[in-house]
């Protein structure tokens, strides 16, 4: 698996646009700066529509209209960080593939979109019952918990891809070499 | 809170902004001015004495820690932002089955915390690289966008939402929205600014 995953990336490295944005200053970092600005969008609407389904924030507000009507900007929001974020990826496809943190964040990227999917289901099929209190019922609370954990240990993994403590050119255990996906360490981008 | 008769004060019925517009005024004509590079240069012992702190210590000791600060300090400039969105958003006519005055006054209180979180982990990064950034213009400007920021949202425009909005012109409360996203949008893109100088 590791093998296919490194072949890969060492394809996309290879093209042209690969070459063309890991070198071009102001387009790798115009698309960095959007992906980080991004988050105002869809993890601060998230983080808003969470907060009130544990009674944090706009208690007066209807918990699920507000679900309802922030629904289409967050998810406007999450649509442009995964295009940028497949940019960068795209940019330094070999590194980014063999990073134990970018690794985390993909596995956790999965855990969040699962307990979206959940936590949507689950809040409209009961919103009936609860839809003015001032918090919503224990599981949907849990739901909004984990994406709260989740979602910031998400934005921590982010930073850590820009730090080097754990990348595969450097003698590493071999607990860590094979999270990573060590396979000959970070020669290319 | 809302007041649909117009105070008089001596500097009119609006006092509050227009404090505000006056600091304003200043802050952006201390920046142009001469005066600027002295008071830049008798803060060096200040921005030196911040790097020796135990924040600026913890911040060049630990590069776990400092990352660790700066994912924070992201994710709440990210609720801030939401707050924001989500507030000026309804006053431009957004969402406009969701109660006005609840939406406003519920996003300011998350607004306000995530303010201070902001603030705390952004004094937290600065200790850690303090003269870098010293020597950075664009963390100047960080610091000036941040003001303006603070100042339109303290004193332009909450007094103007605190008030009945239907005795407000919705120009000015739609150009009011609109300000007030692009001063945290300023905010939020020169602070991304200061990671690429």
């Amino acid at each position: 698996m590791n093998q296919l995953i490194f072949d890969i990336s060492v394809w996309l490295d290879d093209t042209a646009w690969s070459t063309a944005i890991h070198e071009s200053y102001y387009l790798y970092n115009w698309i960095e700066s959007t992906h980080v600005l991004t988050l105002m969008l869809s993890l601060g609407i998230l983080f808003l529509i969470d907060m009130r389904m544990l009674g944090w924030a706009l208690p007066n507000v209807s918990a699920t209209r507000l679900a309802e009507r922030l629904n289409t900007p967050m998810l406007v929001g999450f649509v442009v960080m995964f295009i940028t974020g497949i940019l960068l990826f795209y940019a330094v496809p070999v590194r980014s593939s063999q990073s134990l943190w970018f690794r985390i964040k993909m596995v956790l990227l999965v855990v969040c979109a699962v307990n979206a999917y959940l936590f949507h289901r689950r809040m409209t099929q009961s919103m009936s019952t609860w839809e003015n209190a001032p918090r919503a019922p224990s599981e949907l609370r849990k739901g909004a918990l984990i994406s709260l954990g989740f979602w910031t240990v998400i934005v921590l993994c982010g930073r850590f891809i820009a730090y080097d403590w754990y990348d595969c050119e450097y003698p590493q255990p071999d607990m860590i070499r094979a999270l990573a996906g060590c396979i000959d360490g970070q020669t290319r981008f | 809170m809302n007041s649909a008769t117009t105070r008089q004060t001596p500097i009119g019925p609006y006092p509050r902004a227009a404090i505000a517009t006056g600091l304003l005024a200043l802050l952006l004509a201390f920046s142009f001015s001469g005066m600027r590079s002295e008071v830049w240069t008798a803060l060096l012992p200040f921005f030196e004495w911040m790097e020796t702190t135990w924040f600026g210590y913890v911040g060049k000791t630990w590069g776990g820690a400092f990352a660790t600060i700066q994912a924070g300090h992201l994710v709440s400039l990210g609720v801030l932002g939401g707050a924001v969105l989500f507030s000026d958003g309804r006053l431009l006519g957004l969402y406009s089955s969701l109660p006005l005055r609840d939406v406003i006054d519920g996003s300011h209180q998350v607004f306000k915390w995530a303010l201070a979180v902001v603030v705390f982990t952004g004094v937290f990064m600065v200790c850690g690289v303090a003269v870098k950034v010293y020597y950075l213009p664009v963390f100047w400007y960080k610091m000036l966008s941040l003001s303006v920021g603070v100042l339109f949202a303290f004193y332009v425009r909450k007094p103007l939402v605190d008030r009945d909005l239907s005795d407000v012109s919705p120009l000015a409360i739609k150009l009011t929205a609109v300000a007030s996203i692009m001063v945290w949008f300023t905010v939020a893109a020169t602070g991304r600014w200061i990671g690429f100088s």
